[in-house]
């Protein structure tokens, strides 16, 4: 008799009774498995009608982003040997609405990315050529432009949940990536548009812990204020 | 359309970060109510004459009031180490890789200091007279 795992998936169908619940399932399991690897099997034997977001299987896409047995975790990276008893309780990202099962509607996420003007800016009149950087400008950015565009931290963030206003940890993750990076002229306005949000954060942590990718959002957050500080104390600059 | 079970709401689930967070906030409130309950009990003699701030006095003196004593003593060096905690993590102070043992240094000086408020409180608490 082979190994097996155990699912416990949210559901949620707006299309039939509409009440969320969850369904148990049992996959067979052998070392090396994934949460989402658990998934598919269910899609292909159990349950055709479960639907979630899924792509690349080896955490760069940021498809699969889910709340994983009390974590944000991408469930193509989550073994489940990992889990205790392995079991795994699926949930979608919580704070983000559901569309069915474990798909959720990802549009207040990317609303607050484009708020932020998530690309470079070079000077005017642009340059003609390719824009360099030395290895040392490039190591700026280095972890701070792994992001995946996942929505763990988003998800995670207990200021995203009660202040629909703040762009959310991603979003200031990204600026910062922007703005601290030697090719890009825009430092000015990008500091007026994150204004009131970098200011909102309170140091939780929870992005930080919650990114698959590990990048201290934390400390770019931090870094932001240190830029408008600064850029505000240049009173003759202004 | 519905809004994803709110799994990471459960207080099991909190990270650290999260704990003081809350907590800042519950401190913070704690904090506020005993200064307006401190202003009303010391102008007592003034309000209801000092034969009522004599009474509150001593039954403020009692083991009850000192051991809650204790408590609104940890919230005080809770509140303020954590707050230290905070404005260094705003200067760029081990927020990139040491915001862990910064987090455990700072409890651990704040508990500390509560060990040496419970030592030098416990006779009183378990009924030694206040004033000979």
């Amino acid at each position: 008799m082979t190994e097996q795992a155990t699912l416990y998936v949210f559901r949620y169908d707006p299309d039939a009774d509409g009440t969320p619940h969850f369904d148990r399932f049992t996959v067979p399991w052998q070392k090396g498995m994934t949460v989402l690897d658990g998934l598919y099997h269910v899609l292909d034997h159990q349950d055709g009608s479960l639907s979630f977001r899924a792509s690349c299987r080896e955490g760069v896409c940021g498809s699969c982003a889910m709340y994983i047995s009390g974590a944000y975790r991408l469930a193509c990276q989550t073994l489940l040997e990992n889990l205790p008893g392995r079991e795994a309780t699926v949930n979608p990202l919580p704070h983000l609405p559901v569309l069915k099962d474990l798909v959720v509607d990802m549009e207040p996420f990317f609303r607050q990315y484009q708020r932020i003007m998530p690309y470079l800016k070079p000077s005017e009149p642009p340059p003609d050529k390719e824009l360099l950087q030395s290895p040392k400008q490039r190591h700026v950015l280095n972890i701070h432009i792994d992001c995946i565009l996942c929505a763990a931290c988003h998800s995670a963030c207990p200021l995203t949940w009660a202040d629909k206003d703040f762009v959310g940890p991603m979003a200031l993750n990204k600026a910062y990536r922007f703005a601290a990076d030697s090719r890009d002229a825009a430092r000015k306005e990008r500091m007026r548009l994150i204004d009131p949000s970098v200011w909102k954060c309170h140091t939780v942590f929870n992005c930080t812990e919650a990114c698959p990718k590990s990048i201290p959002i934390t400390t770019a957050i931090e870094s932001l204020r240190h830029m408008a500080l600064v850029q505000r104390l240049k009173f003759w600059q202004r | 359309m519905r809004t994803a079970r709110y799994a990471d709401r459960w207080p099991g689930n909190y990270r650290a970060g999260m704990w003081m967070w809350l907590l800042h906030r519950i401190s913070g409130v704690v904090l506020v109510l005993y200064g307006i309950t401190h202003v009303i009990v010391i102008s007592s003699a003034r309000t209801w004459g000092p034969g009522t701030f004599d009474r509150v006095l001593e039954r403020l003196g009692s083991p009850l009031f000192l051991a809650l004593d204790v408590l609104l003593v940890w919230a005080v060096l809770f509140h303020a180490f954590n707050g230290i905690r905070c404005l260094l993590l705003d200067l760029g102070i081990g927020v990139r890789r040491h915001h862990k043992p910064l987090f455990w240094a700072m409890m651990a000086i704040a508990v500390a200091l509560l060990v040496v408020n419970v030592v030098v409180w416990a006779p009183y608490i378990l009924g030694k007279p206040l004033a000979e």
